[in-house]
Formats: C-alpha cells, structure tokens, sequence
C-alpha cells in the first residue's frame, strides 16, 4: 500500500522540522512549507491526505487554507494549530468543516493521534 | 496589533522591569542596615516562596513543552520567558527587603542571564564579558563566549574530573573586538553580496584576517594568560592553538573544519599568529561550505579559540565511544606513538581495539597497526613526521589495561554528553591519561523510519518487580546493579553505572548524576531541584514510587523502564533491547537543528549550579541560571528568616506570649503569629491541645513521647561544670530579654522554635504545608555544659541519627546545622515528632558519652525506641 501524505503548512521553521521528523517516524510521507502560496500550488499537483495548517500567518493564512482545501479537494482533511488558544478563530475553523483545531504547543502524540483518527474516517 | 510590535512590547516590558528594579535596589540600599520586624520579613519570606514556587512550576512547563514531545513556535518561548522573568523578579524584590539588599549582586547576575535568554530569544546580539577564560572558570553554559570545544573540554575538567591539559580560551567577544577593530565586519557582510565568486572573497578575507592587527585590549588580556600559564607549567611549554566555534562540539562537530596549530611556542607573538590562523579558518573555502550546509550562515558563527597545553606525548589517539559500524555495545580505541595528529587525519596503520562495554570493559578484538611513521613536537616549535623507532615500530603502544582505562574514560564521557562521543586523548612518560577533545559522534541509525519503529523485542522478560508506581520525570529506560542512597555519604562510594534508589530526591545526586543509568525514589516530585537536574541529564527518572527502597534489592540487577506512555516497571535484569529500542527513539527528535537551537534556551535556565549551600560557592556571582538563583534565594531566605526569629527580640512587647502547660517542664512560650494557638483572647497559657500549629504540635508530641524526657539529674563532673562555667559569657552574648526562655513563634503551618535547654542552644525552623515543595526542616544546635570532646561525641550522635533521617547535614565543633526540604507534611509530621524526641532525649546526654563508642550505643538505642540511659 502506498503511503499516506501529509503537508505541514507553518511559517516557523522550528514547527515544520519537528512535524516533518516526527510524522516520519510512523511512516507518512511528510512535505513542509513555510508559506502558504506553493503550498496551495503543490496541492494542485497532488493529492495530499492531511494538511496540518498553521492558522496566524503572513499572505495566505490558515482559513484561506482551509477554504480552498474545501473547496476544491474533498478527500484532503485539514488540521488546524494555532499560537493563540482563540476560540472565534476555532468556532471560525469549525464552521468550515476543520478536521481537528489545536492550540500551541501541541501534544505530538494528540496531533499524531488526530491524524490517524482522520485517515481511519477517510478510510470508511 | 502585530506580532513585531508585541514582542517589542514584551521586550520594552522586561527592560522596564530591570529599570523598576534597579530603583527599587536604589531604595533598598538607603534603608539598608537593621533588621525587619518579624511579621514583615515572614511576610518578605512566603514573598520569596510564592515565586519561586511559581517560577519552578513555569520552568518545569517549559522543560516539558521543549522536551521534545510537544510542536512549540518562538512565541511559546517568549510566553513563557516573560511570565518566568516577571515571578523572578518578584522573587527578587521580596528577597531584597528581606535581606535588606546584602545580596544585591544577585540583580546584576539576573540581568546577565536575562540579557543572555532575551538576546537568544528575540536575536539581539549581546556581546558582554572577558576576553579570556581559563579553564577552571568555564561552566557548562558558557558555550556562546568560549566555543563549544572548550565548552565541552572545561567540563570535563571541572565536571568529571578527568584529566584535560591546562588550559585557557579566548573568548567570541575577543573575536567580535577583533573583527570591529580591523572592520572586518563589512568584508564578512560583503560575502553574501553579489559580485566575484564566493571562493575568491573567502580567499581575500582569509588574507586580511592574517594582516590584521590583535585589538590592544585583546592583546594585553592573550599576554597577562601567557604570564599566568608561564607560572604555572613552567619552560619550556608549548601550546595547541585550537578552534573552538561557537556551536562546535556541540550541536554539530564541525570536525575537522577548521584549524589548529600544533607546538606553538608560549610566545605572545607566536600565538597571536596562531590565533588569526585559526580564525582565518573559518572563512576557508569547505569550513564555509559546511556550515551553509547544516544552516549556519557563513559569518554568523563566532569562533573562540582554545589555547592547550601541549602533552608530552608517548602515545596518542582517538576512542569511538560507541562503534560506528552499528556494533553499539562495543567501543573502539585507535592509538599510535607520539602525538595523535597522524590518526586524527586518517594517515597512518595504528593499533585498533575494540572494547565490549560493560561495567568492567573487556577488550574482545586487537590488532596491531605497523605505525612505521609518528608525528612528534619540535623542539623549538611545530611538529615532524619522523620515523618510529625500530624498538617502538609494530610494537603495541598500550597495554590492555590502559586500554580499559581509556573505555572507561569513554564510557563514561559518553554517558555525560548523552550521545557517543569522537575523543581525543595522549598518554604521558608518567602513563597519565589526558583527554584533549570530546564531539559527538554522528552515528546514522538503521533507518527505523521506513516500517516505523519496531516494537521492542525482550526475548525472555523478566520478572516485574515493580509496576506502574510513581510518577515519571524524565522518559527513558535504564539499567544497571541497584545502590540504594541511604544517606548523602553513600555517594561517595557510588559505583557508575547503577541505578540510584533512595528514599527522598535530593540535588545532592547531582554529583553522580553523569554516572547513573536511572532513579528511583520512594517520595518526591516532578517539580524539584533534583527532577530537573533529572531532564537536564536526561536520565531515566521515576519519583514517588512508594517502597522502592524497600522492594529492590541492593546490587540486584534492575531495567527501569519510564515508557512513552506514562507506564512504568522494573524488571528484574538488564534488557538491552529496551534500553536501545528507547535511546533510539527519544534521540530522533535531538537530531532536529532547529528544535536543538531553540531548546539551547533552557541552558540559561533550567540547569542547577549551586547545589551545596554549605559551600563558599553558594553565592550570587555563581548563579549561572534562573534555576540558580531561585534555589540561592530559598536557601537565604530560610537563614534570614531564622536570624530575624532569633534576633527580633522587640516582638515579645508587642505580641501575647503564651505558656505552654505541658506534663513536662519544657517551658515553652509562644508567639502566635496566626493560626497558632487556639485559646482565648488575654489567656496567659495554652495545653498541648489548644496548639494549632501544625508542625510546632507534631514536635511537642515528639517532646512528650514517653520514656523519652529524661528527668533524672545527671550529674557534672567538676571540669564539665569549670568549663560550663567559662563558657556561659559567650554563649549568651548578644540575647538579652529572652534568656532563659524557650521561644516558638509559630502559624499554623509554620514554626520556628529557639530552645535553651542548660548551656547548649537549640533551633528549628520548620514550614509545614499541603504544598511539598514549601516545606523545609532546619535544625541547629550549639554549645553544651560538658568538654569539647563531649560535646563533639553529641554532635557525632545527633549527625547519625539525623543522617538516618535524611537530614543533610554539616557540623563542626559543638555546632551541627541539619537541613531538610521538598518533603510532604505527613511525613515531614513523622519526622517533626522524631525530632521531638531527639531534642528531649539529647538534652543532658553529653554528660554520659563518656567514650566514643557510646555514640553508636546511643544513636542505635535512640534509632530503635529505646531511650533510656
């Protein structure tokens, strides 16, 4: 079976690499970005099974995020984290049909569990 | 509002704070002198405890969001810095009006800090400090003035206490002085410039770094170090001049990326040469290449540089702590004749070990290398590649048990540093071993990442000795012979390797903490000093698991097992595969640069320097960390407290004095400061009943226990009496209205009782709360009607018996000072009635220690119930 692909969107570095070194380690293709723009353009090309999306960020933010994946790629569930624990920014996301919404820090194990969760509904 | 404009707040904020601060030291300076009354400086005390208390649980946040398990950005970082900044600095106030600003020097080492995380945190860069260190005076968190090799080497040196040649290091802020002063600074920037290629810009920075000029500053700080090494290692004596970059040896190991010169001679001309050749090297063409590759940008790095003695070599080398080849069980030790130079670059056919790490490492294959060529020092300076003498030629350059010397070295480098280790070492003409350099050892896993990692195979578990019990401080599994701490001596003897089991946790075990496998205690939590020494180590640590003590044996073999998800057990034996199935999985996340740069933070604040408050380093110039200073303040806090109970004798004009009506004629008077007492206002006496005072109650209970008040005269032998007689001036000096009485001043969670039972003195200040980390017993005794040797032999007793307690404890003379801290009220309640008892079975007891040996009789009776004599 192929593996299942994962984006992670973060205009921190720190966030990406950790996401990207931990996602791999259960075995998920993991690609990372520090903005938003090629991101939406490499989902174009692609098909992704999860984006794990920050939700503050310069140019294209995590809403917009959320939309276009929405919008355009059904089978694509999208997890939001944050810095700020905002709740209209999560009923915000929540309206929008969001997989999963975490304040930061995240619990790796939460996220990892949050993943596994979406890919096991996909599976349905 | 924007994230720049926040984080200018934040920053705006936390120079406001140092500024309100720094008036508010103004302010305490005028009024220093004389002492709070009582109620203030209690009130200053719990001031001071409140926030560290706050501070510790927000620096154990932080400790647990960086540890690797959580997804944190910069702004987490920011969060919680200000927050941690903010409680410390109240801390500070409190502590200052408390002392009355004798400590102020304490503000200058905060701001150092502050001005340290702050500066990392929002990248502003601080340039503060010497221009040398020598060796002897570097810590462990000094790698961003001293280079991570020196760093690394230091603390070795001071740490471990291996053998490291002398040495000193010039520092990044001798490199920034120097790169200013020759505006070097411009041509570094001009290198991401467009324009000419790369190579030709390095190659003319290079040149100019050679032609510059030492800053006269530097030059004369590089002299006055060659004096004071001159003084010290005599004539002739040559240097190594190594690179020593900023993050070198630490992070990443940079090896081989950079210069050193061999055999420069203690000249000062010869090693400012040194110096900028060393310098220079940073900017050659593969060091630059490098470091773009790992995401450093080239000039961003600032280089120290190490000036080591030179060893006089008969045989050097390098160890792999851990093999490379995937054999981690086994270490391997290359070594040649002479210097190691010829090794080190791969150039020559040397003898070759390899070592089975085990308690006692055993060699398990050897082979002889021809060696027909050595690199020896030059007499004047530099080194020669020479030919080995037919004697020495083909001959083995160590003998099997320096062999195990050095993997024992290793072994335990490796276990300090966390991660294998590439060293180097040199044998001298007197067979001393001298470690010249440790790095880590970049040893690429067999990829776990494609099928995930597998679960952990133990082919025949063994027995559970202990299941799910306590509370997990630091994930990991560890194995190794069980040593059970009884009291802070027994470290002494601790063998490496093992797993520590004691009853409490305690910052002492800081002194074998690089040599442990995992902890166990019976009590504690995952908030004290020693649990974050714990996750600064990384060392497998399981608090609060009932009967540890007693369920393992001492010198059984255990694998303790801290898991991924919370679980816990204890195995009996030692399982390898767990224990690698777990280094391998909590190593990945350190192999993340970014998470490593930023988590690099916690050096400034978790680590705890300051251990023993009985030393004379236990002062505010040796803070290195929050931690540090947190843990200086409590400690003061509590002596300040107790002098200000002693010596705040106005308080009996203004508070009710209240007599305690006891069955024994104890004659105790009590200040109640709230909570107390429980009686009527105007009510001149109290029963023990009526004391409401948590820990002041548990120690009347103790003092009435039966059997234990002896009321039987002893009778004074006539020199006792002549030197009780002499003695009495001193011992009273300086008391005045409350001679005579035995003063309590006590809360209901606090109590701080001064008893003056015949001619010696006895205190004890005790905060007994629901919240562990308040608590502390202190207890102090001086003096006695009897000889010196007598009354030494009721210091020796009361030490053994307190020891037995887990008091720690230092005496001298007739005078004995016993501290205990971070324990829960039901057992600090336990321990208050022990204490009791021993007050009242001591108190004539010096007049019957008539030979040594009746110590031991005394304080086993005394231990077993039985306290008659």
């Amino acid at each position: 079976m192929n593996k299942y692909r994962i984006m992670v969107i973060d205009d921190e570095k720190i966030v990406c690499d950790m996401a990207k070194m931990s996602l791999e380690q259960e075995g998920y293709d993991v690609e990372t970005f520090m903005n938003a723009e090629p991101a939406l353009k490499r989902l174009a090309e692609e098909k992704f099974d999860i984006v794990v999306t920050d939700y503050k960020m310069k140019g294209i933010d995590g809403m917009e995020v959320l939309r276009t994946v929405r919008k355009l790629y059904a089978g694509t569930k999208v997890i939001m984290i944050t810095a700020f624990a905002n709740l209209d920014a999560a009923i915000e996301a929540l309206r929008s049909d969001v997989h999963d919404f975490f304040p930061k820090p995240v619990k790796i194990k939460e996220l990892k569990a949050s993943i596994q969760r979406a890919l096991d509904e996909g599976n349905k | 509002m924007t994230k720049e404009t926040s984080d200018g707040n934040i920053l705006g904020n936390m120079k406001n704070l140092v500024g309100h601060l720094k008036s508010f030291f103004g302010l305490s300076r005028r009024q220093q002198g004389g002492r709070l009354p009582f109620t203030e400086a209690f009130e200053r005390f719990r001031g001071v405890l409140d926030n560290n208390n706050r501070a510790l649980e927000i620096i154990t946040d932080m400790g647990e969001k960086l540890g690797g398990d959580y997804l944190f950005d910069v702004n987490y970082i920011k969060d919680a810095y200000s927050r941690l900044s903010a409680v410390v600095a109240g801390a500070i106030s409190n502590f200052d009006t408390l002392t009355r600003g004798r400590h102020e020097q304490l503000l200058g080492v905060f701001n150092r800090i502050n001005s340290q995380v702050t500066g990392m945190i929002y990248d502003v860069a601080s340039v503060t400090g010497e221009r040398v260190f020598f060796y002897e005076d570097i810590s462990w968190d000094m790698s961003r003035e001293v280079g991570g090799k020196n760093a690394a080497l230091a603390e070795l040196r001071n740490y471990l206490r291996l053998d490291v040649p002398e040495a000193f290091a010039i520092t990044t802020r001798a490199f920034d002085e120097f790169m200013e002063h020759n505006e070097l600074t411009a041509a570094v920037d001009d290198l991401h410039g467009g324009g000419g290629p790369h190579e030709e810009k390095l190659a003319r920075l290079r040149d100019l770094i050679m032609e510059a000029e030492i800053p006269p500053g530097v030059g004369s700080d590089i002299e006055a170090a060659l004096d004071k090494m001159k003084k010290r290692c005599g004539d002739p004596c040559f240097l190594a001049v190594r690179s020593s970059g900023e993050d070198e040896d630490g992070e990443f190991s940079f090896a081989g990326q950079f210069e050193t010169v061999l055999n420069v001679p203690l000249e000062c001309e010869a090693v400012k040469r040194a110096y900028k050749k060393v310098i220079a090297s940073l900017f050659s063409a593969k060091a630059a290449a490098y470091q773009e590759r790992i995401g450093y940008e080239t000039g961003k790095m600032k280089m120290a540089v190490g000036c080591v003695v030179m060893v006089d070599a008969v045989a050097s080398g390098v160890i792999y702590s851990s093999s490379p080849d995937g054999e981690r069980r086994t270490l391997i030790v290359n070594a040649t004749w002479g210097l190691g130079e010829s090794i080190v670059e791969g150039r020559t056919d040397s003898d070759f070990y390899r070592v089975k790490k085990d308690i006692v490492p055993e060699i398990v294959n050897e082979k002889t290398g021809g060696k027909q060529f050595m690199v020896v020092s030059r007499p004047g300076g530099g080194t020669a590649k020479v030919e080995t003498p037919v004697d020495r030629a083909g001959k083995p350059c160590l003998t099997p048990e320096q062999v195990k010397e050095l993997a024992g070295r290793a072994i335990s480098i490796e276990r300090h540093f966390r991660r294998p280790q590439d060293i180097e070492w040199s044998i001298d003409s007197s067979g001393k071993i001298y470690i010249l350099q440790a790095r880590p050892l970049r040893i690429e896993e067999r990829a776990a990442v494609e099928t995930g990692p597998a679960a952990p195979r133990v082919e025949r578990p063994g027995r559970i000795l202990m299941k799910d019990r306590g509370i997990i401080v630091q994930k990991g599994t560890g194995g190794g012979t069980v040593f059970i701490v009884r009291t802070p001596d027994d470290l002494e003897h601790f063998p490496k390797g093992s797993v520590l089991v004691a009853r409490h946790d305690s910052s002492n075990f800081v002194r074998v903490m690089p040599f442990l496998s995992a902890i166990i205690t019976d009590t504690g939590t995952p908030t004290s000093h020693m649990s974050s020494l714990c996750r600064e180590f990384r060392v497998p640590t399981i608090v609060n698991a009932g009967d540890a003590t007693g369920t393992l044996k001492q010198g059984q073999k255990v694998t303790v097992q801290a898991a991924e998800d919370g679980s816990t057990a204890i195995y009996e034996g030692i399982h390898r595969d767990l224990i690698e199935y777990s280094e391998k999985t909590s190593m990945k996340m350190e192999d993340v640069y970014e998470y490593r740069k930023k988590r690099f933070v916690l050096r400034y604040i978790s680590p705890l320097n300051l251990v023993d408050p009985l030393l004379d380093n236990f002062s505010p110039e040796r803070c290195k960390t929050v931690h540090d200073i947190l843990r200086f303040m409590h400690e003061k806090s509590v002596a300040e407290l107790v002098d200000s109970a002693r010596y705040g004798t106005s308080m009996l004009k203004r508070h009710a004095a209240v007599k305690l009506d006891l069955p024994i004629p104890a004659g105790i008077i009590v200040i109640d400061i709230g909570g107390g007492l429980n009686i009527e206002p105007g009510q001149g006496k109290a029963t023990f009943e009526q004391i409401t005072s948590m820990p002041l109650r548990a120690i009347v209970k103790g003092m009435m226990h039966p059997g234990v008040w002896n009321s039987r005269a002893v009778s004074l032998k006539v020199n006792d009496f002549l030197s009780s007689m002499m003695r009495m001036s001193d011992i009273t000096s300086g008391d005045s209205e409350y001679v005579g009485y035995n003063v309590a001043v006590a809360s209901g969670e606090y109590m701080n009782l001064s008893l003056r039972f015949g001619y010696h003195f006895n205190m004890i200040d005790c905060y007994c709360s629901e919240n562990t980390r308040n608590n502390h017993l202190y207890f102090r005794f001086v003096g006695g009607a009897t000889d010196i040797v007598k009354r030494s032999r009721r210091i020796e007793l009361l030490a053994t018996i307190l020891r037995e307690y887990g008091f720690n404890i230092k005496s001298k003379g007739d005078l004995i000072i016993a501290r205990l801290a971070n324990i829960s009220s039901d057992e600090l309640v336990g321990l208050l009635d022990q204490t009791g008892r021993l007050i009242a079975f001591t108190r004539q007891l010096d007049a019957v220690l008539n030979d040594d040996s009746d110590v031991e009789l005394y304080s086993r009776n005394f231990i077993g119930g039985k306290y008659e004599f």
